[in-house]
């Protein structure tokens, strides 16, 4: 096969001056190939671009140089770390860090090759936006949230976002407007120029697509066309785009049969998860300035984590107040776990549940960083739940008589309802 | 130890694609050149199903049709990409390209094509002129509604291909035909028809500002001919 670099074929790093041995063509793009490559021992990706894409998008150097001066907005980008060229060659690409083999792209998850669990899938939106949170306050601008630049690892939820060097300064002219179905309304359109605010809109369709497994404006409009073209897609997402579930309007509704995950999901999720879409597909749909920003997200996605329990046959179900009565597994009624609620969330206690920082205490939100609390059994009877103070700081607990209690470092707290937890600066209900 | 299911629903919801190759098979081919584009379909065969696994929007379908004196079906059931394999075409007789495309107009009408589809894509291979009613067969195709909303590419082998009729063909002033003077431009494009164009229509790649696309599609750049030096442009 023909490529633009071949194996053994040695470029150079402009920073460093390292000279990175090729590998193997790791696969193509419209902008160029990706290749493995090696140097003292260490494997990298190197994209390189095709000649005709650099005649194309000429701000494209100085773009890049921009991005690895910069640096990372943080460790879930593969981002570039220096220009690369070869002798004799007026080409050039990039290095950036390898992709670990655990992780998989958005579409094994679309075509159900890649199957993660609630938990993690949930996670992984969760890094997404707290990473384009990070490349936003940067005043950057992403550009191209698709499928493809994306990809997660299954079982921890771990993302990483590649395809950096479309990335830019935001307001910046640049080559790539975007991907079709990814790209906002204004934008379909030619309205507008990418920006960071269809970046969000981006950002909302890609969650949508990772925890529904479709579109949201792919309903009844869809489902009447029947050659899926350019103007059809110009018409569904640019000029007429109208939500599934808009709950003014259903003449866009999901069609049994032809939008079944849409169905299926939807009811599934807790009410704050549709309404939370809900508004990024109808005011958000139209005006910049309804779009749900990424820590909107954060908050809505950890709340979504924390509802989920599992049925006795294993399966993970989303907590909605009290209103989903049968897993969506087995049919059989649901158990609820005890459940602790924390201003308006509610954390389900189950057996692997952990508190973090992020639940316990209020100056400390978004903070993962290490447990601070986990469900646990009583070593003598294993009947008894328990939460156990993994901390350095004591809690204070109120009864439900009102007699108050200490539970030190390592000690554990029953399961009990109507036991009030004082974290220190939060407070947080048992309801059983 | 039972699977647990992690998530109920199944695969995204996705369109069926259908791909057309429309290969000539006249006494012109005979020699290298048929050999050529066998070898080169074959190689394409891996890159456009690692493509169509890639995209979660289409189901590609694949059939194929040969023309020389007459045309009749190479492939006559739309195959799923995943099993499409491409058994080697020989070369006698003359060049009734307008049959193959009443062949595939045929098969195109709505009365045979599912109710939603994406746009079907169709790639003409010649090395020379039609000896039979090439307008007819042409008018044939976009008579039919899935023939007029199809993707049309054409690849010319060697001098004597008539870009005219290919590019007639194609319909397009945008998109011009490919001309292959070698074996190794013939495996090029033979991929890049088979991939980035399968791959625009369905899931067209990033959009670069300001494309214009008057197509029904747009179709992303051909790679260029090889001049003999790898790395001269």
């Amino acid at each position: 096969m023909s490529t633009l670099l071949k194996r053994e074929h040695i470029i150079y790093g402009n920073l460093t001056q390292q000279a990175y041995t090729i590998d193997t063509f790791l696969g193509a793009g419209t902008q160029g190939e990706v290749y493995r490559a090696h140097a003292n021992g260490k494997l990298v990706a190197i994209k390189w671009y095709f000649p005709h894409y650099i005649q194309n998008d000429l701000p494209l150097r100085q773009r890049l140089e921009n991005a690895i001066r910069k640096g990372s907005p943080d460790n879930n980008f593969l981002w570039p770390l220096e220009l690369v060229t070869q002798p004799n060659n007026a080409g050039f690409g990039y290095v950036m860090p390898l992709r670990p083999s655990n992780f998989k792209s958005i579409v094994d998850l679309m075509r159900r090759r890649a199957e993660p669990s609630f938990s993690a899938l949930i996670s992984a939106c969760l890094q997404l936006s707290e990473s384009f949170l990070q490349l936003h306050a940067k005043g950057l601008c992403y550009r191209d949230i698709n499928f493809n630049n994306v990809f997660f690892d299954p079982n921890t939820g771990d993302i990483l976002i590649c395809d950096n060097d479309n990335v830019d300064v935001n307001g910046a002219t640049g080559a790539i407007n975007g991907t079709p179905r990814f790209m906002a309304p204004e934008l379909v359109r030619g309205d507008e120029p990418p920006n960071t605010e269809s970046d969000l809109f981006s950002l909302s369709i890609l969650l949508f697509y990772m925890l529904m497994l479709h579109h949201p404006l792919e309903g009844k409009k869809e489902a009447a066309i029947r050659c899926f073209d350019q103007s059809a897609m110009n018409r569904l997402y640019g000029t007429e785009p109208l939500f599934i579930f808009d709950p003014q309007d259903t003449s866009n509704a999901p069609v049994a049969g032809l939008h079944d995950n849409a169905l299926v999901y939807w009811v599934l999720y807790p009410q704050f998860l549709r309404d939370v879409f809900t508004r990024a597909f109808t005011t958000g749909i139209n005006d910049q300035h309804g779009r749900i920003r990424e820590n909107e997200w954060r908050v809505i996605l950890i709340n979504l984590r924390d509802s989920l329990f599992y049925c006795g046959c294993g399966a993970q179900n989303f907590y909605d107040a009290d209103n989903v009565k049968q897993c969506w597994a087995c049919n059989k009624d649901l158990v609820y776990p005890p459940r602790l609620r924390i201003n308006n969330a509610v954390v389900m206690l189950n057996h692997d549940t952990k508190l973090y920082p992020h639940h316990t205490d209020q100056t400390q939100k978004f903070n993962f960083s290490a447990p601070l609390a986990a469900v646990n059994r009583h070593p003598q009877d294993p009947n008894r739940w328990g939460l156990q103070n993994l901390g350095n700081n004591a809690w204070t607990i109120t009864l439900a008589d009102n007699s108050v209690k200490i539970v030190d470092s390592q000690r554990s707290v029953n399961l009990a309802a109507g036991i009030v937890i004082n974290f220190g600066n939060t407070s947080a209900e048992i309801n059983v | 130890m039972i699977e647990i299911i992690k998530r109920p629903g199944g695969a995204m919801a996705n369109r069926p694609l259908h791909f057309f190759w429309l290969a000539d098979c006249s006494g012109s081919m005979y020699g290298e050149k048929i050999e050529q584009l066998n070898y080169a379909i074959r190689n394409a065969i891996k890159p456009m199903q690692d493509v169509a696994a890639d995209n979660p929007n289409a189901q590609v379908m694949v059939r194929a049709v040969k023309f020389s004196t007459g045309a009749q079906w190479h492939i006559a059931t739309a195959t799923p990409v995943e099993e499409f394999k491409w058994d080697n075409l020989s070369s006698n007789g003359v060049t009734d390209m307008g049959q193959a495309l009443q062949l595939v107009a045929e098969q195109l009408d709505v009365s045979l094509m599912p109710e939603r589809c994406l746009p079907p894509v169709l790639v003409l291979v010649s090395d020379g002129q039609p000896t039979d009613d090439f307008s007819a067969g042409l008018a044939a195709l976009m008579s039919k509604p899935w023939g007029k909303k199809s993707v049309r590419i054409g690849i010319g082998i060697g001098q004597d291909a008539d870009l005219d009729v290919l590019q007639k063909f194609i319909g397009n002033p945008e998109v011009k035909p490919l001309q292959a003077n070698n074996a190794e431009d013939l495996v090029k494009y033979i991929r890049w028809a088979s991939t980035v164009v399968l791959q625009a229509a369905s899931a067209p790649a990033s959009q670069v500002k300001d494309q214009v696309s008057t197509g029904v599609v747009p179709i992303p750049q051909a790679p260029a001919a090889d001049i003999d030096t790898d790395d001269v442009w």
